[in-house]
């Protein structure tokens, strides 16, 4: 044979090597585009949230939280009204902050329950106004011990319902919240009606162990979204501006039990061995990650499966239970292989066929043209079986035939 | 820059002196130290950037075969380089080893064996090659790439090269003494011999028994017959459909590789006849054409210009076909067209100009048959499988109609199995000639 055998040879020689990767100073200088636009965007990017301010303290009735659920509005204006408002998150910072207790407030709202027995014990002792939000059972027992929970108040604004000047103001308050029930010791507004009557109230001041302590449950008043309805924003402030400070205290995980340290417990060695493992893991990622060159571009080609069309049509014709088309095309092509076999042309009469082929099988023809043309399936069981029949009836007439 | 398995093992080997000093400041020692060696490693390896790259490798092998590439790296520089080099082939190219350890010594040489097993036909290249060199103690390398391109171009198997002897045979029969008794059309003037017994008597020129014969010697007239044999110098013109059909696999393998086969083994086969043998490789325009290339240099040509033909993903334009074979020979010539007649709405271009084309020359269309579709018209065990075999019927039913128009149209339709398709070709081309149709 001629040609395609490797035969000729070429030699490429490279004359001048031209080597694809930068050297370190032309690395830095392909890079430095991009370093500079990342450090230029990274600056731009700090300029402006600088510049905007951004807010870390997103949680519910928290005096930097400019969301709906927040109580921001309240306190600027109780700020600008001449009040000092010192949001605090630990028991030390609120006792050194209420250091004048005869001039201070202090609004309690411990939402995750932080504070333990011993610690409300001390902030009641403090000897400032105490303003409890939504307080929970435990709270209660602390704070009033004459006071218990009567669930949610129920859909009508609340009425002022006593002589405290914050609630005489409003006139009517928000519903939202919580309500209270207490004894006739205490001074019981914000009404609403309960089950049993209007005995549940969202604003309840008692006095306990010589402090006063207001019981209040209406805090939808003082949220962001809500407090320019109604009488909402007369009370929030007539409650909370009470005195020259307020300290706005929302107790924190810094707060929760637990003195000791963890890293008294571990060894010296923990960390830096930490550090090393950390940096261990990334060298080995480096030593298998880099890469042995650029990759290498490979044209694939197109590859289709010719018989796809064909599945195709069978996945049709299966799913539209065109049984009688398939049968169709099972009949044709078997009329098409007896015609063949009997010696005729393809182009002859189903008739014809039919009678042919009866003649060689020595059998009844309407049966046959029964079987080639009448019968019309109904199910897929009838065409499963008539399409056994037709294999049968080609094999039939082959075995016939044979010489 | 790169780092061994032996630069991480010995960072890790930190915890001993972290834990038994168990301090920050063990560490700090440690990262120190590792950093340290690390950089007087990397600057005593060789450096891979001076290298200078020579490459040979055999411009073509045949599809299944094995080249060699050699690949020679010279390091001029001051320290020898020791390390792993990659040379990077394209995965179809079949490279193997496609890593190899090299050492070279400052100012020697060493070369680099790839073998190359390609799987795919066409042009295999390299782009590259990678060279990442150790310092002394095998913690840190340096990595350079440097380019040193080369291509391979991969010929088409022609595994239907087997059938080539016997159909030469064939050939030869049809060209000696049974020739003798074919008369007639398809054969022309060969030569005048003796009578021997069991020529046919009408082959007998008594005009040429006559002048021979000499009334001096008294002997009886020496009896001259003519022999005959097959015409020879007839055009065949073959022209390969890269249209978007031919991309389609038929028993893993592509339309136009068979196509391929089938014209190879049409040409080896015609050419040996002493016709001529033109090739265009067309769709929308023309991919490759070999034209005017007699005896060894065809069958050469043409594994070279259909080795880098792939595939189009566009329709075949046939309306362009009549004026390309007007191109290639003005003749009554034999045209063979490796396309595929699939579905009637498909082949409606081809229908169309076939009357063009069978006015004027011998047409042949060769199409590949699937062997999955007359396999699946015989599994019925199930409800899916019916569907499927109906589906089957179908396109055997659309094949048989496209076939049954183009042989109204004059032409000749051929098809086969990938395996058996090159082979029928040759068959029907020996049969042409003997009935001498060419």
């Amino acid at each position: 044979m001629t040609a395609p055998t490797a035969t000729a040879t070429a030699t490429a020689t490279a004359a001048t090597v031209t080597v694809l990767t930068p050297t370190v100073r032309e690395g830095a200088r392909r890079s430095v585009f991009w370093a500079s636009a990342g450090a230029f965007v990274l600056l731009v990017a700090i300029g402006v949230l600088s510049l905007i301010g951004v807010s870390g303290d997103a949680p519910r009735l928290s005096p930097a939280n400019p969301a709906p659920d927040g109580a921001m509005a309240v306190a600027e204006v109780l700020a600008g009204q001449g009040v000092d408002v010192r949001p605090t998150d630990t028991l030390d910072d609120t006792i050194a902050a209420a250091s004048d207790p005869a001039t201070t407030t202090i609004a309690l709202f411990d939402e995750d329950g932080q504070l333990d027995d011993a610690q409300r014990q001390t902030l009641l002792e403090t000897g400032a106004h105490l303003i409890v939000l939504e307080p929970g059972f435990a709270e209660l027992a602390s704070f009033a011990p004459g006071v218990s929970s009567a669930g949610a108040p129920d859909d009508d604004p609340l009425r002022a319902g006593c002589a405290l000047s914050a609630a005489t103001m409003a006139a009517t308050v928000s519903p939202g919240g919580l309500a209270y029930r207490a004894g006739a010791s205490a001074e019981l507004c914000l009404t609403s009606d309960s089950d049993t009557g209007a005995d549940a109230h969202s604003y309840i001041r008692v006095e306990t162990a010589g402090t006063v302590v207001s019981i209040v449950g209406a805090t939808e008043a003082l949220t962001n979204a809500a407090v320019t309805d109604l009488g909402n924003a007369a009370f929030a402030l007539n409650l909370l501006g009470e005195d020259e400070t307020l300290v706005w205290y929302r107790p924190s995980i810094l707060d929760a039990a637990g003195g000791t340290d963890p890293s008294a417990l571990t060894p010296g060695w923990v960390t830096p061995a930490i550090a090393l493992l950390i940096l261990v893991a990334a060298a080995a990622a480096f030593w298998r990650g880099r890469r042995f060159g650029p990759l290498v571009i490979e044209d694939l080609p197109v590859v289709v499966r010719a018989s796809e069309t064909m599945e195709g049509r069978a996945r049709l014709y299966e799913k539209g239970s065109a049984r009688v088309r398939a049968l169709d095309s099972l009949r044709m092509a078997t009329i098409s292989r007896l015609a063949t076999r009997s010696g005729l042309p393809t182009t002859t009469d189903v008739e014809q066929v039919c009678l042919a082929v009866a003649a060689a099988l020595r059998t009844d023809p309407a049966g046959i043209r029964s079987l080639l043309v009448g019968q019309i399936p109904e199910t897929d069981a009838d065409l499963v079986r008539l399409s056994d029949r037709l294999l049968a009836l080609e094999t039939a007439l082959a075995e016939e035939l044979r010489p | 820059m790169a780092v061994s398995g032996w630069f991480v093992a010995l960072l890790a080997l930190g915890i001993v002196p972290v834990v038994a000093f168990g301090d920050a400041l063990a560490l700090m020692g440690w990262l120190t130290i590792v950093a340290a060696v690390g950089a007087v490693d990397l600057t005593l390896a060789g450096s891979p950037r001076a290298v200078t790259l020579a490459r040979e490798l055999p411009a073509r092998v045949r599809l299944g075969d094995t080249a060699t590439s050699s690949l020679t790296i010279t390091n001029p520089g001051r320290r020898g380089i020791r390390g792993i080099v990659r040379d990077a082939w394209s995965p179809s190219a079949g490279a193997a080893p496609t890593r190899a350890r090299i050492a070279i010594p400052a100012g020697e040489r060493r070369s680099v064996t790839t073998s190359l097993t390609p799987f795919r036909r066409g042009d295999r290249s390299a782009s590259q090659v990678t060279i990442r060199s150790f310092g002394p103690l095998g913690l840190v390398a340096r990595q350079a790439t440097i380019a040193a391109p080369g291509v391979l171009r991969v010929l088409p198997a022609f595994s239907s090269r087997k059938h080539l002897p016997s159909r030469l045979a064939r050939l030869r029969e049809l060209d000696g003494s049974t020739s003798v008794q074919v008369r007639g059309q398809g054969t022309e003037f060969d030569s005048l011999r003796d009578y021997v017994r069991g020529d046919d008597v009408r082959s007998i020129d008594w005009r040429a028994t006559a002048r021979r014969s000499d009334p001096s010697s008294g002997a009886g007239p020496r009896l001259t017959i003519r022999t005959w044999r097959p015409e020879r110098d007839r055009r065949v013109v073959i022209v390969i459909d890269s249209g978007r059909t031919s991309a389609a696999r038929i028993a893993n393998e592509p339309r136009i590789d068979t196509a391929f086969e089938s014209s190879l083994l049409l040409a080896a086969l015609a050419s040996r006849a002493g016709d001529r043998v033109d090739t265009v490789i067309y769709d929308r325009r023309v991919r490759g054409r070999i034209q005017g290339a007699t005896g060894a240099q065809l069958l050469s040509q043409m594994v070279s210009t259909m080795a880098p033909v792939q595939p189009e993903l566009i329709e075949m334009d046939w309306a362009a076909v009549p004026e390309l074979v007007r191109s290639v020979t003005s003749q009554r010539a034999l045209v063979v067209l490796m396309t595929s007649i699939d579905a009637p709405g498909a082949s409606r271009g081809l229908l169309s100009v076939l009357p063009q084309l069978t006015r004027r020359h011998l047409v042949v269309v060769a199409s590949v048959a699937d062997p999955d579709i007359t396999r699946a018209t015989h599994e019925r065990r199930n409800r899916t499988e019916v569907y499927r075999a109906a589906a089957a019927e179908r396109a055997l039913l659309d094949t048989a109609r496209v076939s049954a128009a183009i042989r109204q149209l004059g032409a000749d339709v051929i098809t086969g199995t990938p395996e058996s398709l090159p082979p029928a070709v040759a068959d029907r081309y020996i049969a042409l000639k003997l009935a001498g149709r060419l």
